[in-house]
């Protein structure tokens, strides 16, 4: 029963983080219209200038934040170079291209840090124990900081002018353009947005575990698994979605060891594009 | 003023609309009536810059706006109720209202909306998705008019109104034109909208088969053979 509970804690952390990724994946589906695939690698990104930012300044929370304004910029220039360009085409288009930024920016942080793992300098700190679980103190930081990100974002959108345009955009970008919105600060704030959430899951899963330039494309499968199971454009329902789908993770691993626990994300995806494939929040689209 | 000139124009290679010519004046309303894919909705498109490909010249108190994109367009005065997908669906009522750009004193604004559509002021929190097929056509005429439009472009107010809501959305649009807005309202239910228009345009294939007084078209036989229904002509 213990090891259960600690299973189970460990996995809301983890999956804070891949709901955090999920959110990305679904704010740029719900706004942008396709699924960016190199949101795994701008969490790489974000986790190497954390790493860079850490070691240029001493301070973890500077790095943290450095590397979260690497994300961001790194998502706002693909718009410009990449997706804004494409923005006309179809939805396959931007997502081939995705595919294309994420190489590439893996490849840049290959040539630049190498194919060694790197791990964030951070204190050792000893588990302690609540009625028998051993809690980790930095997996609630870790959590923490997912949980306050999170609300941040949703501040943003619910509380904001520009998150209600980019909720509006979301909902209906025509009526959204009758409506007097201009879709570019809306689009520059989405890929701002975007890019910082991915990059500060980037950075938790680098501090959790190690950084390589491969860490982040392989969290795209459970975040887009997210995505989908939240809803497929529904912010909460990504964030809930990884919950779900990290604590199954975690979960499964005394049973598929921890190298296949990833493809529990791969089975929920699947079930949920058989059974239910609006996701547990989405709407079922009107067709004309 | 809305001056359209000779707007040929369409979404692929075909032209839907094939030389367009209307004026509608400031408080006056002009019906555009005519049988399904005659290319009203389109013409609606056009003038609030929806439609992808068009020559011809549409003019705004005499300012041409043919290459002024849509939210421009909207900030400079046209409002538009699109036949489907009229309101956000995921915001609430209010922020259906507030998301406007270009509004002089938003909250007084929706104030004011609120005291001109009461069912919708009731709901105020709640969300677009949750109001019925009348609630929801008063939501999108108060969105349309948070920015006081001269004009204002209906795109079938009333398709998927019951008559009684039908008849209470005409008034409205009548009572709209009576504080100084050129109404262009687009409209199957052709003879009501003609009985509280000034003025009629039938379209037929992409053009302007018929125009003139509301009351000349009502009372035009070959108008009502056509294109008004012969059941209920007078």
């Amino acid at each position: 029963m213990t090891s259960f509970v600690e299973l189970l804690l460990s996995g809301i952390t983890s999956g804070l983080i891949i709901g955090l990724a999920g959110l990305s994946v679904t704010l740029v589906f719900g706004i942008a219209r396709f699924s960016n695939a190199a949101t795994g690698d701008t969490m790489t990104l974000g986790a190497y200038g954390a790493l860079m930012g850490t070691s240029l300044t001493g301070s973890l929370l500077a790095g943290g934040l450095i590397g979260l304004a690497a994300g961001a910029l790194s998502a706002i220039l693909a718009y410009v170079l990449v997706f804004r360009p494409l923005q006309n085409r179809s939805p396959i288009s931007s997502l081939l291209a995705s595919i294309g930024v994420a190489f590439f920016i893996r490849a840049v942080l290959g040539v630049v840090f190498g194919h060694d793992q790197m791990v964030f300098q951070m204190d050792l700190v000893r588990p302690f124990r609540l009625h028998g679980v051993r809690i980790q103190p930095n997996d609630l930081k870790f959590a923490g900081v997912a949980i306050l990100t999170l609300a941040l974002v949703f501040v943003v959108l619910h509380l904001t002018p520009i998150g209600r345009r980019m909720r509006a955009v979301a909902d209906n970008p025509l009526l959204a353009r009758v409506s007097g919105i201009a879709p570019r600060p809306v689009m520059f704030t989405l890929w701002a947005i975007a890019g910082a959430v991915a990059a500060v899951a980037g950075i938790l899963l680098g501090m959790k575990t190690v950084v390589s330039p491969e860490s982040g494309w392989d969290m795209l499968l459970p975040a887009f698994a997210a995505a989908v199971l939240g809803g497929i454009g529904h912010p909460v329902g990504a964030v809930l979605a990884g919950v779900i789908i990290g604590v199954a993770q975690e979960l499964a691993t005394p049973f598929v060891g921890f190298t296949y626990k990833i493809a529990i994300s791969f089975l929920v995806l699947l079930l949920v594009l058989l059974v239910r494939p609006r996701g547990l929040f989405g709407k079922i689209e009107g067709v004309r | 003023m809305l001056v359209i000139e000779n707007l040929v124009g369409g979404y692929g290679e075909t032209d839907i609309l094939t030389g367009i010519d209307l004026t509608v004046a400031p408080g006056e309303i002009l019906t555009v009536a005519g049988t399904n894919g005659a290319g009203k909705s389109t013409l609606a498109k056009a003038v609030v810059g929806l439609l992808p490909r068009m020559s011809g010249r549409i003019l705004l108190n005499e300012q041409d706006i043919t290459r002024v994109p849509v939210e421009q367009r909207a900030l400079s005065g046209i409002g538009y109720v699109p036949q489907v997908a009229n309101v956000f669906g995921s915001l609430t009522i209010t922020e259906n209202l507030e998301v406007v750009e270009g509004v002089k004193n938003p909250r007084q604004r929706i104030a004011e909306l609120f005291e001109l559509f009461p069912a919708i002021a009731e709901r105020r929190r709640g969300r677009a998705s949750s109001l019925s097929g009348g609630e929801r056509q008063q939501l999108a005429f108060a969105r349309a008019l948070m920015t006081r439009p001269g004009v204002i472009v209906l795109d079938e107010p009333t398709a998927a109104l019951s008559p009684i809501m039908a008849d209470e959305s005409f008034r409205r649009i009548g009572e709209l034109a009576r504080t100084g807005t050129a109404v262009l309202l687009i409209e199957q239910r052709a003879r009501q909208a003609l009985a509280i228009s000034h003025r009629g345009a039938i379209m037929d294939a992409g053009k302007v088969a018929l125009s003139g007084p509301a009351q000349s078209l009502l009372a035009d036989e070959r108008a009502a053979q056509l294109y008004l229904g012969v059941a209920h002509a007078g």
